[in-house]
């Protein structure tokens, strides 16, 4: 399982790339693993508003389904549409080409987001 | 007790491998004072198999039935041909006392027959898929209102109120607990009024259901509401009762229809006094995650065959819960396999026999009709509506045409409650003869 | 079917092992169809203008091949007829042959829901009985046979409960508390209706724990949703009590009725304090479930909720019987026929054959066969919660899981020894379920044959020899199907 260390995460297994004023989403190693085979990511519209920790997306495996919630607030500007045919890049490549949605970043609210350090000491617990 | 396979010596034996002297201590976590004395329920006597047979043959011999009299009778119910093969299929042990396939390796029976019968539905209603069955029309129809509220995130639902009236209680009555408005468009009278309909459609509208051929059996041209579907943003949902007319007129996919729903019972499913029939459930590939109801799919096994496993059961409720599509878990599985057995055995060519022979004698009824009685006007499939001069003369020709066998039709105020009681729903399948409507026609003449 | 496999090159059938294209790739074109009645006259010009411009392309095949194909394909599977079906919560019993043949009397299935009421005066009369016994049976003696399967009662339920709370003034009673073992459709339904629901968490012993029932009863409950005997197999013995509570807080208690089979003769839930409650025939008086359906979910409710039951009811008046539509309180109509009435002919023949002499055999027998089971195979697999089960009982697979084996090998393992698999993964209150309901129609040489392959399963996880457990199923003309193939790109119809 990778966690790499230039990327936030939140408790519930979502990472955040921020650059300036743009944040990618995806979820993380760990949570593609625990859910298995991804068959399905519904993914959000573009323009919506987004509040931090808000359910933006869906990821579906074949038993088993799980809302995807946003580290920080703001407005969807892309989604990631390849996942529409290749869901599985989630699995394959989490924080690559496995990403979910970017966001321009509207405002300050956040969930709280540790670094690859606090995230690797709180899968342990 | 002859479904019991135990001998009291046996169930001895097994009280003491499980380590209890008596049945009762089986139940001892019910507390005594809700146990009941045996044999205290007021239930009759048990009946051997003889006397069940006896029974219920006596039951069904005060039943008036289609070996006996001819029906003209429609409304959501029709009177096809169900061939023997049909009921033989049906009856084999292994489609008919098999659970819902959730172990596909010893279920490729059902779920073959699932995947044939999914596509050949997709096929007549001419829409992208079809799941594997609802109960039966009315909630199939409250379904799709449903899932166009989730796919277009708007809670305003136009009826048109040429659909059943059935269908309209159901799906009004669905709504009702749930945040939107549902609106029903007054047609005027027998056909549908398309103009008042897409009057009714504003942006906040999420779907117009419109039934074709109509609860009145008239066929219309759906290309106008399909544009003003377009226009707000709303999908075009098409119930219908007998999917046999799709054999014989343009399918409801063709007609521009975003969900299809209706019933399936004219495949090969008895009347059976109402049930069981057969929801059918079709749409667009695109709105496919947010349909109800189990879907069979196509895949491989880890040899490398083709096999079928139940699919996309993350919108269901045993996993989604309180999320779910729909709540709805047993359906009409065995109705499918009944379906797709009529329809291999039908083929295009059959099921547009039934069709055509069908509409055949309905036009062949209207067109030599008595001056004192008027039929709706427009194109009709398999069904009309007759009016009389009054409810006295209705009434004394139903009881006429009872006394020559036949039933003549539904009176509609007993479907469409706001109805004068001088009207009559008449409905023609292939099992009317020709000499059924000279009867017809000639009991018309006498009660006049 | 693989294409490139040539060992069915010729016939499709060798050794009484059989491949079977789909109908859409029997390649020749369709012959002669069956010949049909009717009138063979002209369709008027204002409807040839609404010709199908394109044939559906339905296959067609004789009558012969038709037999054949469909015949073969029901080979394929596992029936109560042709084996042993433990499903847990799915009480798949036999069911007899004499109720195929009533229901298909003419009488019975060639009428119309819509003829004239005073010549379907027996079929109205079976439906009429068929309440009463359900009612007395349940201890809730108003019955309404409107819902087409158990889920559907679950939403008819619940609109009457809402329509009794809204009665009372208390529109804004609409959580219903439902436990972490229920049955998916329980919230399902609750949304549907309008409700939200909140989760139980069972106690240590799987049941209905009365300090979190009391934290979550308050002003806005409408009801609790409970299964009796719970979906581990256990009696719910504070019931009364649980009953009370929800009472005392101003809420009502549904019952889902899929369990019915471990009380049916012995005790009643509406004596228990349950308000209103959901009956599957389908399980307990062995109508057949066709793959999947139909089903039939009566409701049967206490006084309170009697003025709230859907239209059309059925009604009987001096000596005739009636199909009741108008009634003001009523929560409406929810289905468009007046019910699965095959499905209630089947229900009547099964009550019919035991009557009030036997009727409490059907769940005497039941729970011995599933406390029998649980005895033998209690020293070889978890059981996580102690004590005597009602008509079901709960394995895990932790003893297995030590060696690398879970519940799913298991249960495809079992397909290999010829059994169906018990229900797996559910309840979801413990890891790796395994629930076994042998129903009372099963001889105790079935049950000792199944407990045998069981023990032989655990035998071989002991021995580290658990290769065939990944492997299974090896007998059956399929192995593990690819779940995730099919959901990543489904194909739900085939092209043309």
């Amino acid at each position: 399982m990778t966690i790499p260390a230039n990327l936030k995460y939140t408790k519930d297994h979502e990472w955040v790339r921020i650059e300036g004023d743009i944040a990618t989403f995806g979820i993380s190693d760990h949570a593609q693993e625990a859910l298995g085979d991804i068959v399905f990511v519904e993914l959000p519209e573009i323009g919506r508003e987004v509040n931090a920790g808000e359910a933006y997306a869906v990821v579906e495996s074949v038993k088993a389904v799980s809302d995807v919630y946003a580290p920080l607030a703001g407005e969807v500007i892309e989604v990631n549409e390849e996942l529409e045919g290749e869901p599985e890049k989630v699995n394959t490549d989490a924080y690559g080409t496995g990403w979910i949605a970017k966001i321009k970043i509207t405002s300050d609210a956040s969930v709280e987001l540790m670094s690859d350090d606090e995230y690797t000491t709180f899968l342990e617990e | 007790m002859r479904f019991l396979p135990h001998t009291d010596t046996d169930r001895t034996a097994m009280l003491e491998k499980i380590g209890v002297s008596a049945m009762s201590d089986l139940f001892a976590d019910i507390s005594p004072e809700f146990h009941i004395e045996q044999g205290s329920l007021n239930i009759a006597d048990a009946l051997s198999e003889a006397g069940i047979v006896r029974k219920f043959a006596q039951a069904a011999e005060k039943n008036r039935n289609a070996t006996n009299t001819r029906y003209f009778l429609g409304g959501g119910t029709y009177h096809h041909f169900v061939p023997a093969v049909v009921d033989y299929i049906v009856s084999r042990g292994e489609f008919l006392t098999a659970y819902t396939p959730y172990q596909p390796e010893i279920a490729q029976g059902t779920l073959q027959a699932l995947f044939e019968f999914q596509t050949m539905i997709a096929r007549l209603t001419g829409m992208d898929v079809s799941n594997a069955s609802m109960y039966e029309a009315a909630t199939a129809t409250a379904e799709a209102a449903l899932m166009a509220r989730r796919i277009t995130r708007k809670n305003r639902v136009v009826m048109a109120g040429s659909v059943n009236p059935r269908y309209r209680s159901v799906t009004s009555n669905y709504l009702s607990r749930l945040e939107g408005e549902y609106v029903e468009v007054d047609i005027g009278q027998f056909g549908t009024d398309l103009d008042s309909v897409i009057a009714s459609i504003d942006d906040k509208t999420a779907c117009v259901i419109v039934q074709y051929p109509d609860f009145y059996g008239s066929v219309y041209d759906l290309a106008p509401l399909r544009a003003a579907c377009d226009a707000h943003k709303c999908l075009m949902v098409v119930a219908f009762s007998d999917i046999s007319a799709f054999a014989l007129i343009e399918s409801p996919g063709a007609m521009g229809a975003d969900i299809a729903v209706g019933s399936g019972q004219s495949l090969g499913i008895p009347m059976g006094f109402g049930g069981p029939h057969l929801g059918l459930f079709t749409c667009k590939q695109k709105y496919l995650r947010q349909m109800p109801g189990r879907v069979c799919g196509l895949t491989n096994d880890a040899d490398g065959k083709r096999g079928f496993v139940l699919t996309l059961s993350t919108r269901e409720q045993h996993i989604r819960r309180e999320k779910a599509t729909s709540n709805i878990c047993s359906n009409q599985g065995l109705m499918c396999t009944a379906a797709a057995t009529y329809m291999a055995l039908m083929g295009d060519a059959g099921l547009a026999t039934v069709a055509r022979h069908s509409a055949a004698a309905l036009q062949s009824l209207v067109s030599r009709l008595p001056s004192h009685i008027s039929a709706a006007t427009g194109p009709h499939y398999n069904e009309t509506v007759l009016s009389f001069a009054d409810s006295e003369t209705r009434n004394r020709f139903l009881a006429a045409a009872r006394d020559k066998d036949m039933f003549a039709g539904i009176p509609l105020e007993q479907i469409d409650t706001n109805a004068e009681a001088r009207h009559l729903l008449v409905a023609t399948t292939e099992m009317v003869e020709a000499d059924d409507i000279n009867d017809y026609l000639a009991i018309l003449e006498v009660v006049k | 079917m693989s294409h490139n496999d040539t060992t069915f090159k010729y016939s499709g059938t060798v050794g009484m092992q059989h491949e079977e294209p789909l109908l859409f790739e029997h390649a020749h074109e369709a012959p002669e169809s069956i010949s049909l009645p009717g009138v063979d006259g002209v369709i008027s010009a204002e409807l040839s203008a609404f010709s199908r411009k394109q044939a559906a392309n339905i296959p067609g095949l004789s009558e012969p091949e038709t037999v054949r194909h469909f015949v073969r394909m029901s080979q394929w599977n596992h029936g109560i007829e042709t084996g042993f079906y433990p499903l847990g919560s799915c009480t798949m019993k036999y069911n007899p042959r004499v109720n195929e043949q009533v229901v298909r009397l003419p009488g019975l299935a060639h009428i119309h829901p819509d003829q004239p009421e005073e010549t379907a005066q027996g079929v109205l009369e079976l439906m009429y009985e068929l309440q009463g016994w359900l009612g007395d049976i349940s201890g809730l003696p108003h019955v309404t046979l409107q819902p087409a399967a158990g889920a559907h009662g679950e939403l008819v339920g619940l609109m009457m409960i809402r329509a009794a709370l809204d009665a009372r003034g208390q529109q804004h009673r609409r959580k219903v508390l439902v436990p972490d073992s229920a049955h998916g459709t329980n919230p399902a339904s609750a949304a549907l209706c309008g409700m939200h629901t909140v989760e139980l968490k069972s106690g240590a012993d799987g049941r209905i724990d009365l300090d979190e029932l009391k934290a979550h009863l308050d002003d806005d409950t409408a009801a609790l949703m409970m299964t009796n005997p719970n979906t581990a197999g256990a009696f719910e013995s504070d019931i009364k009590e649980i009953c009370q509570l929800v009472h005392d807080a101003g809420g009502l208690v549904y019952g889902d009725g899929a369990n019915l089979n471990a009380l049916v003769g012995i005790a009643r839930p509406g004596d228990m304090g349950i308000d209103c409650l959901h009956i599957n025939v389908h399980k307990t008086f062995s109508t057949p479930h066709g793959g999947g359906g139909p089903g039939g979910g009566p409701v049967v409710v206490n006084d309170l909720l009697a003025p709230y039951l859907p239209v059309p009811r059925i009604e009987k008046h001096g000596d005739r019987f009636t199909l009741a539509y108008n009634c003001d309180t009523s929560v409406g109509p929810v289905l468009g026929t007046p019910g699965q009435i095959g499905v209630y002919v089947r229900a009547n023949a099964y009550i019919s054959a035991f009557g009030r002499q036997h009727l409490h055999k059907i769940a005497e027998d039941a729970v011995l066969n599933a406390n029998y089971i649980l005895h033998r195979l209690k020293d070889r697999y978890h059981v996580p919660f102690e004590g005597l089960c009602k008509h079901e009982c709960l394995l895990t697979d932790e003893i297995q899981n030590k060696h690398g084996v879970k519940t799913l090998d298991i249960a495809k393992r079992l397909i290999d020894l010829g059994f169906h698999p018990m229900t797996v993964y559910f309840p979801l209150i413990v890891h790796g379920a395994m629930l076994i309901e042998p129903t009372e129609t099963e001889s105790r040489e079935t049950l000792d044959a199944f407990c045998d392959a069981m023990l032989e399963i655990a035998d071989a996880c002991e021995a580290g020899d658990t290769e065939a457990l990944h492997e299974a199923p090896l007998k059956p003309f399929r192995r593990r199907l690819d779940e995730t193939q099919a959901a990543r790109k489904p194909v739900l119809v085939w092209p043309e």
